[in-house]
C-alpha cells in the first residue's frame, strides 16, 4: 500500500500558452488513475499558484463565451470538486493588490466541499518538499 | 510612419518596444498583454504604460481573464475586435506583433 504525492506548480498567467491549462488538466486526471493502481495504492495531488500564476484564479472569467474554452476558473473549481488541495500564494496576491474577493474560493455550485487556500509561500515550499513528484508549468 | 504594435505577453524580457521608433505609435494590448492595462505589481502600474504612445486594450481578452473594464489605467482605451480592425485600417500604416 503506497501513497504517491504529486505537486503541480503554476507560475504563468492563463490562456496565452497551454501551460496553466495542462497543469490543471493533469492534476484533475491524476485523480482518476485508480484503475492502473494496485489495491490500496493512492495518488494525492496538490496544485499551487505562484507568481503570475495567481492570475489564473481571478473570478468572473468569460473564456467560454469568448474563446469557446473551459476557463481556468472552471478548472480550479473542478479541482476543488475532486478534493484536490489548491494553494494560492498570499505574497503574490498581495503583490498584485488582489484579495480573496477577487479570486476563486469555493465551488459550491458544483457541490465541492473544500475551498482554495490562500497561504504564505512557505507553506507551498513545504508542500513541494513533501511531494514525491513535482511538475512546474 | 504610423506604427501599431500588438503586445500579447505580460512579462517582456527583452524590451523590443524601446527600439521601435514611429511618428505615431499605438500599442494594442491583446492576449496576456491586457494585464499591463489592469494589474498593478507592488502597487505600480506596468512601466509599459509610461511610454509615449496611444494605448488600447482588447475588451474580449480583458473579459475572458476576469478583468472586465474595471481598474483599467486612465491612458488605456478599451476597444473590441471591431475597434481593433478600425485602428488597423484607419489609424495606422504598419503593424508589428510582439
Amino acid at each position: 500500500m503506497a501513497t504517491t504525492n504529486l505537486g503541480f506548480i503554476v507560475q504563468r498567467p492563463p490562456y496565452k500558452s497551454e501551460n496553466p491549462k495542462l497543469a490543471l488538466t493533469h492534476a484533475i486526471a491524476s485523480q482518476s488513475v485508480e484503475v492502473y493502481l494496485e489495491d490500496g495504492d493512492i495518488v494525492t495531488c496538490d496544485i499551487a499558484f505562484v507568481g503570475d500564476g495567481v492570475l489564473n484564479c481571478l473570478k468572473d472569467q468569460k473564456a467560454a463565451d469568448i474563446y469557446g474554452l473551459t476557463s481556468t476558473e472552471t478548472q480550479v473549481k473542478m479541482a476543488l470538486l475532486l478534493d484536490i488541495n489548491v494553494l494560492i500564494c498570499k505574497e503574490d496576491l498581495d503583490r498584485f493588490g488582489l484579495s480573496e474577493d477577487d479570486i476563486v474560493i469555493d465551488a459550491e455550485e458544483f457541490g465541492a466541499d473544500i475551498e482554495t487556500k490562500v497561504v504564505p509561500y512557505a507553506e507551498i515550499a513545504a508542500m513541494m518538499e513533501e511531494s514525491k513528484h513535482l511538475l512546474f508549468f | 510612419m504610423k506604427l501599431a504594435v500588438f503586445v500579447s505577453d505580460y512579462r517582456l524580457t527583452v524590451d523590443t518596444l524601446d527600439r521601435l521608433t514611429a511618428d505615431k505609435l499605438g500599442i494594442i494590448l491583446v492576449g496576456n498583454g491586457v494585464y499591463h492595462a489592469s494589474i498593478k505589481d507592488k502597487g505600480k502600474a506596468s512601466s509599459l504604460l509610461d511610454k509615449s504612445a496611444e494605448f488600447y486594450a482588447l475588451s474580449e481578452d480583458l473579459d475572458s481573464r476576469g478583468l472586465g473594464s474595471k481598474d483599467i489605467a486612465d491612458n488605456v482605451k478599451v476597444v473590441n475586435y471591431a475597434g481593433v480592425v478600425d485602428l488597423i485600417f484607419n489609424d495606422y500604416e504598419k503593424l508589428a506583433w510582439l
